[in-house]
């Protein structure tokens, strides 16, 4: 009971769903068509985290700004609930694959942002500022500037900034990517627990397998120029996520098929030259020598 | 505490020897005539020049005169430049109309300005508060664009997502964003200014520093040249020194815990 009173005040359980029907979007440069996306259709359920996969270079990131409406897509719609996006709005906020925080604000000038620029009363501003500073740990680094905190807790205030605001949706662009192995698992299991805890609808981008399963209800794949939707995974492991599931045959069993899936788009990718889809190449490779020697 | 003030007082005795060094080659270089240098008064002749120059009136008035001209010209040219900076960093329309003639003009020296400048102003002063703008001018503006146009496109993106309008995005991520870029342009921009200043009060003043040190060269005065020199050395570094501390105290963000 108590656990509810805190996600109701984190939250007013408010929460939307996207759909991308045959989006397709193409590059203009000097007489050269660049096809980034073809045909991509999929849908974000309600109250769900999908995470969305695929080597580096398939386009993910443009799809998110697409989504976050900062591009419009060459053809093809995106809705949010039922209605379609046509620029940025406060309903879906992203957090961004490098740090995006206001260099010269303050942590807490950065979270309260958003409330600021649309005229939320001071005292409103306050309380739930001070709720979700406590909620990510950062209070007490409430009056340092971003190039004071370490990369966690970047990562954190930019979660901060984006959950204060009550998005329908949050979406996130690799936003562990460049952290330390420890740090980033710390955050995997914050985030994932924040998730859990609030319900909200959750789109996440990421290029690791492990990571997208971990904290996946569904799994939707890309292939490699043209970004295109491969396939979707349905990942039934139980909540709340713990990470000695990783060991667990069945987040063995699915990553198995991710992998089986990924492999010939980060073949790809890999002949394309890169560096991703190298580690991810080089992952598979290890896997399937341990599989014959075992056989 | 202790120690950072240990550790500052051997910066400061290191500078102290490098500043005695100095001062003893000088020495030196008088004592055993090198050629081409034997007129070079002795140190200890400038410095009783300068202790005597500094007890009277006019020294100081050409100090004032100087640094008149010089924040004249440099505060009219941050006033014009930032906002022109701005606007063409802002809006791609107003850039390609400004942009060319901008760098057409932008590669003359400013002191190349000093011929038309006379005959264009009314007034030698005048003329001379033009060439400091001149000087600072399109350091600033070629500043300023490039520091807009520095600051990262996520940066825009987060700010409108949160609900921020065109005119939040202007006062809260540009006017900030580019203030580094604008700090840069004027320190930058202060070192010219003195340049051209001194040259213009060579060719075109009565007085100030540069005027001064033209008068001690045509009354063949050696040791007041040196003190000249000394004097807009000083002045320079306090006026760089002035804009530092503005830029420091505009960017708190820039400074480390």
């Amino acid at each position: 009971m108590a656990g509810n009173n805190g996600s109701g005040a984190l939250s007013s359980g408010n929460f939307g769903e996207v759909y991308v029907e045959g989006v397709t979007k193409i590059y203009e440069k000097e007489d050269e068509c660049q096809t980034v996306l073809q045909d991509c259709t999929f849908h974000v359920q309600r109250g769900k985290l999908t995470v969305l996969m695929g080597p580096s270079g398939c386009g993910k990131t443009v799809l998110i700004n697409l989504i976050a409406g900062y591009e419009k897509p060459t053809s093809g719609h995106i809705y949010i609930d039922d209605i379609s996006v046509v620029g940025p709005g406060r309903d879906r906020l992203v957090v961004f694959q490098e740090t995006a925080l206001f260099p010269w604000m303050t942590a807490y000038c950065n979270v309260v942002f958003g409330c600021q620029v649309r005229k939320v009363t001071k005292c409103e501003i306050k309380e739930r500022a001070e709720l979700v500073l406590k909620k990510v740990g950062l209070y007490e680094f409430r009056d340092k500037y971003p190039s004071q905190l370490s990369g966690g807790m970047q990562r954190r205030a930019e979660l901060a900034r984006a959950i204060i605001n009550d998005p329908k949706i949050l979406i996130l662009d690799e936003p562990f990517r460049g952290l330390d192995a420890m740090t980033r698992q710390l955050m995997q299991e914050f985030y994932v627990g924040l998730f859990e805890e609030v319900g909200r609808t959750n789109l996440f981008v990421t290029h690791e397998i492990d990571e997208a399963i971990f904290l996946a209800d569904r799994l939707i794949i890309m292939t490699f120029q043209p970004g295109r939707i491969k396939a979707e995974i349905e990942v039934d492991l139980p909540r709340p996520r713990e990470f000695r599931m990783l060991a667990s045959p069945r987040f063995m069993e699915i990553r198995e098929q991710a992998i089986e899936l990924l492999y010939e788009e980060a073949a790809k990718a890999f002949a394309a030259g890169n560096k991703t889809a190298y580690d991810l190449v080089g992952a598979v490779v290890a896997r399937k020598g341990i599989c014959k020697k075992q056989a | 505490m202790k120690k950072l003030k240990k550790v500052f007082n051997i910066r400061v005795l290191r500078g102290i020897i490098s500043i005695v060094i100095f001062v003893g080659l000088w020495q030196l270089v008088v004592f055993v005539k090198v050629p081409y240098l034997k007129n070079l008064p002795y140190p200890k002749e400038v410095a009783l020049d300068g202790i005597s120059a500094a007890g009277t009136k006019i020294y100081w008035l050409n100090w004032e005169i100087s640094l008149i001209r010089i924040f004249i010209g440099f505060i009219a040219a941050q006033l014009i430049g930032i906002p022109l900076g701005l606007a063409m960093g802002v809006s791609r329309k107003f850039k390609d109309f400004t942009f060319p003639v901008f760098e057409i003009l932008r590669p003359i020296p400013p002191i190349a300005w000093i011929p038309i400048a006379i005959l264009f102003w009314p007034t030698r002063e005048l003329s001379i508060y033009f060439l400091v703008f001149i000087g600072a001018f399109s350091i600033i503006v070629i500043n300023v664009l490039q520091g807009v146009s520095n600051i990262s496109v996520s940066l825009k993106w987060a700010a409108s997502s949160l609900g921020a309008r065109p005119k939040d995005i202007f006062w809260r991520i540009m006017i900030p964003g580019s203030l580094p870029s604008i700090v840069t342009g004027m320190t930058v921009g202060m070192g010219v200014t003195w340049n051209v200043l001194i040259a213009a009060e060579m060719i075109a003043g009565q007085n100030g520093l540069g005027r001064m040190t033209w008068e001690a060269y045509t009354n063949y005065n050696i040791p007041l040249i040196v003190v000249g020199m000394v004097s807009i050395g000083v002045a320079g570094y306090l006026c760089s020194s002035l804009i530092r501390w503005l830029g420091e105290r505009a960017m708190p963000w820039k400074k480390r815990f």
